[in-house]
């Protein structure tokens, strides 16, 4: 049986209080993937003696984007995101990532915090915030630690965040100068969608060359990563020199490396390939490079 | 375990209740508040036919616990129809054949009203994506969008 007693933090002392007091706690933000686990009485959660909601928490909400710096309150909804005028116009990769999500219900409720903690491989905040190289702000009652969020996830639905702790906030550098990003998605249809593959691409672009580069893909590998690889291809190369098919098929086998031949493999190979391919295509094209 | 004291206001009638720790805010509309109107479908926030609205915007009641919403102002398909008579969007509804077997028409009309609460003149993509968590196995959702359409243009005025 899952059994617990529900608590109601109004502030962020609070939940660092109740997270230091007490053992067996479980943190409830949007809901939208816990509270099916717990109506399903999922056996995961047998364990829990408390369920600490925090969605009223206003310092865990909210967006500030400043010239050098950025950050993401964990309670800030996807519906937020992808409303936000600044984000449209300085992240537009976020939103994107945002508005693919669920349906306009389930971003109304879900955070990116809580899809960052709960950390589904097919989870869709993960690329683009990686590409931004974004770190996590970790708090408990002594103090908070900043872990850079490729390193957050050990494996699927399993992170490095301890009991008496709360995911804060996400924390980024603004990209600089002259940039181009994408983010793509593939599912089984376009709305209400599980991703079967995602993928976010960041460039810094300056005199028809590439100045720095983050392609980093969703739901390829158990835990997100950036196709080091594919970004070492592309990193400080001429437009000229880029082959757009070449990049797709070094992350296809970047990602086999790490995932090894698995039953989705015939589909998720060429898939990626064509992913990372489209996405390279479009870079160029944007930045007006005609080959 | 003990109960929780909420107070909500549904339809514009405010409740003082006392709430279980796992009761959802479907559980709590239909089995306390006897507004039925509000259909248990999938239970894990696909299909939208508990779709209520919590504070203006569209949620799955399926997916959030009443004692979270302790304080808020809720909308049921209930609350559409007043002393004048049916809503613009159910006539709409009506109108334009959106119902058949009507199983996912109060989640439907719920999600509408929410678009058209913040957005009045919706474009047809913008109707698709307010409406894109709620399934319907019966209309093909043409007729759906057709009177959702119909009423924006009509409350419009």
């Amino acid at each position: 049986m899952v059994e617990y007693q529900l608590l109601r933090a109004h502030s962020l002392e609070e939940v660092l209080e109740i997270l230091a007091e007490k053992k067996k706690v479980q943190i409830l933000a949007g809901g939208t993937d816990l509270l099916v686990d717990l109506h399903q009485q999922d056996p995961k959660f047998e364990n829990i003696d408390y369920l600490l909601d925090i969605t009223d928490v206003a310092e865990l909400k909210g967006i500030k984007l400043g010239p050098e710096e950025g950050e993401i309150g964990a309670l800030t909804t996807h519906a937020e995101l992808l409303s936000s005028p600044e984000i449209k116009e300085k992240l537009p990769f976020i939103g994107a990532a945002a508005s693919s999500i669920g349906s306009t219900q389930i971003r109304n409720r879900a955070t990116i915090g809580g899809n960052l903690v709960n950390a589904a491989a097919c989870a869709d905040s993960f690329s683009p915030l990686i590409a931004l190289g974004a770190e996590l702000v970790l708090r408990n009652k002594g103090g908070a630690r900043r872990v850079l969020l490729e390193d957050f996830v050990e494996w699927p639905n399993q992170t490095v965040l301890k009991d008496n702790e709360v995911l804060e906030k996400i924390v980024f550098k603004m990209p600089q100068g002259k940039y181009y990003s994408s983010y793509q998605k593939i599912g089984r249809r376009n709305a209400v969608s599980i991703s079967r593959l995602s993928l976010t691409l960041l460039a810094e672009v300056e005199n028809e060359a590439i100045k720095n580069i983050q392609v980093v893909s969703g739901a390829a590998t158990p835990a997100p990563v950036p196709f080091r690889e594919v970004n070492k291809y592309l990193d400080a190369k001429d437009f000229a020199e880029i082959d757009p098919a070449e990049a797709g098929e070094i992350a296809a086998d970047e990602m086999v490396g790490i995932t090894g031949e698995r039953w989705s493999t015939p589909y998720k190979r060429p898939a990626l390939s064509k992913l990372v391919e489209r996405a390279v295509k479009d870079l160029l094209e944007e930045a007006g490079y005609n080959g | 375990m003990a109960k929780l004291e909420v107070e909500i206001t549904v339809n514009g009638e405010q409740h003082k209740l006392k709430v279980g720790s796992q009761e959802r805010l479907l559980d709590t509309l239909r089995d306390k508040l006897k507004l039925t109107g509000t259909k248990e479908g999938c239970s894990v926030g696909e299909c939208g036919a508990c779709t209520v609205i919590v504070d203006d915007q569209a949620v799955n009641s399926c997916l959030v616990l009443t004692a979270q919403v302790d304080g808020s102002e809720i909308i049921t398909v209930e609350g559409l129809e007043s002393k004048s008579g049916l809503h613009p969007l159910q006539k709409a509804f009506i109108e334009k054949q959106a119902v058949q077997c009507g199983f996912c028409t109060p989640g439907m009309l719920m999600s509408a009203l929410a678009l058209l609460n913040t957005n009045p003149t919706p474009t047809k993509e913008e109707i698709k994506t307010a409406l894109e968590g709620n399934l319907c196995r019966c209309t093909g959702y043409q007729q759906i969008i057709d009177a959702v359409e119909m009423a924006a243009e009509e409350w419009g005025v």
